[in-house]
């Protein structure tokens, strides 16, 4: 039984990576290499907060701390300042399935899209901290909206291709029996 | 069953704070490293892309393929347009060719009177490009070829027409090209006919401003823009676009470089420019100086 449900917990980890890794590639790909007056939303991130609200015990710090520096380098931005801020921002989500699970929708993607703003007026505040370049402000507006509105199709899209619900209490005392 | 569940929820809830701390303050020490020290993290950024995005590849030409192809026949919906376009720019272009032939034969003939010798060092590497920067915040692509290939960073990156970007970060099998079009691109430029020297400098729109130009009055919009040389990172007299003057009455450059399809560039092996560091040989050390005399009974 418990081996049952381990293996399905690290395929589902391993679904996550892949899926990341796949966005990822698809953000790559050299079709934009026009400057764009538009951004689009960053979808890594809207995935990790869509399980991290639903299913904790999928995607442990770690394993997004992974991800998001990967995503960092890969990406060509200051590599750790926005994967932590993201990181804070998973954590805070993670932290209360229970409350997620009674509060209904609009209150997960509510507290979602402060997710997402917060971190993006975070990454704007410590980039001009530390004096970086800043990007231009109509494309992080642009791409913050975007991000918080694609929140439910990545809710639609986790459920119906990949299975992620929300979290039952007996997943919840998984997760506690196991850390 | 409950009392045990809280027990352990109060055992779980700090230790996964702890573990969060840890890990947060392990990427913002990342950050600070990098922000101290950039290059050596850029090149572990390098070396990151280079064993990752190559690998990927057989992955990602199929699709960028498919895309493109895929835009080819939204243009074919146009064809008959474009076929006149195109038949009205061949009548133009015919024009431009005597007038191109007339010259090309007046400038082998000028630099056979001055017995010119093109610089044999001027050659190029061309590689194809595997990924571009993947944000919509910065402006650069990946190119396929490296260290490997003797690429070193700060080389100019062309298209056939006109300058494209400069190389920045090599990893052994690949290189980042920041584009003229980022924000953190600047190239020393002159503007010809006038002469004038100026800056281009990337603002992540497609059209890079002009700055730092004297006089703006020699200038009108249409000139060519080429690259100046200064600074001795660039070869001189590349390519880079035509002048405009956009809404806001600022100078920017229309790039000739085809950016909507960047496949495959040149990059240009440039060994820099010789400096001319003293005043030169004038004073003769021990030796007198000969006089008028003995240098004509010499002839």
């Amino acid at each position: 039984m418990t081996e049952t449900t381990g293996f399905q917990l690290w395929s589902m980890r391993g679904l996550f990576v892949t899926l990341t890794l796949f966005l990822l590639l698809a953000e790559l790909l050299p079709l934009q290499t026009v400057p764009r007056a538009w951004a689009a939303p960053d979808l890594i991130f809207c995935f990790a907060l869509v399980w991290s609200a639903r299913r904790p015990d999928l995607v442990p710090i770690w394993l997004l701390a992974l991800v998001f520096i990967l995503a960092d380098l890969m990406l060509f931005r200051p590599p750790g300042l926005l994967a932590a801020l993201m990181l804070v921002a998973c954590f805070n989500l993670q932290s209360n399935p229970a409350r997620v699970r009674s509060s209904g929708f609009m209150t997960e993607w509510f507290r979602a899209a402060i997710m997402i703003v917060a971190v993006a007026m975070g990454d704007r505040l410590l980039s001009a901290l530390f004096l970086l370049p800043l990007p231009p402000l109509s494309l992080v507006t642009f791409q913050v909206i975007g991000t918080a509105v694609f929140y439910p199709v990545a809710v639609i899209v986790s459920a119906t291709v990949f299975g992620v619900r929300l979290s039952s209490p007996s997943d919840i005392d998984a997760l506690g029996g196991r850390a | 069953m409950a009392k045990d569940r809280n027990t352990s929820a109060e055992f779980v809830a700090p230790l996964r704070r702890l573990v969060l701390s840890v890990f947060v303050l392990l990427l913002l020490a990342v950050f600070i490293v990098w922000r101290i020290d950039s290059p050596r993290i850029e090149r572990l950024r390098a070396d990151i892309t280079d064993r990752v995005v190559p690998n990927m590849d057989w992955a990602m030409a199929p699709v960028t393929g498919t895309v493109n192809l895929f835009r080819d026949f939204q243009s074919y919906q146009r064809l008959a347009e474009q076929n006149q376009e195109l038949r009205s720019e061949l009548r133009q272009m015919r024009a431009w060719k005597e007038a191109a032939l007339q010259l090309e034969q007046e400038n082998a003939r000028l630099l056979d009177l001055n017995n010119v010798q093109l610089d044999p060092r001027l050659t190029y590497i061309t590689g194809v490009v595997l990924a571009d920067s993947g944000s919509p915040f910065r402006q650069s692509v990946l190119l396929n070829i490296g260290a490997r290939d003797g690429l070193v960073d700060g080389w100019a990156t062309m298209d056939g027409i006109g300058l494209v970007g400069r190389i920045s970060g090599v990893a052994q099998n690949s290189a980042r090209v920041l584009l003229l079009t980022d924000a953190n691109s600047r190239v020393p430029a002159t503007i010809q006919p006038s002469g004038e020297q100026a800056l281009v400098a990337g603002d992540n729109t497609g059209r890079p401003l002009v700055e730092f130009i004297e006089n703006r009055d020699v200038v009108r919009p249409g000139d060519r823009v080429i690259s100046s040389g200064d600074g001795g990172v660039f070869p001189a007299g590349l390519l880079i676009g035509a002048l405009e003057v956009d809404r806001g009455g600022r100078l920017r450059v229309r790039l000739s470089a085809d950016y909507e399809r960047l496949e495959f560039l040149r990059v240009l092996r440039h060994y820099g420019t010789p400096q001319v560091s003293d005043t030169g040989g004038v004073i003769r050390d021990g030796t007198p100086v000969p006089s008028v005399e003995e240098v004509a009974g010499n002839d």
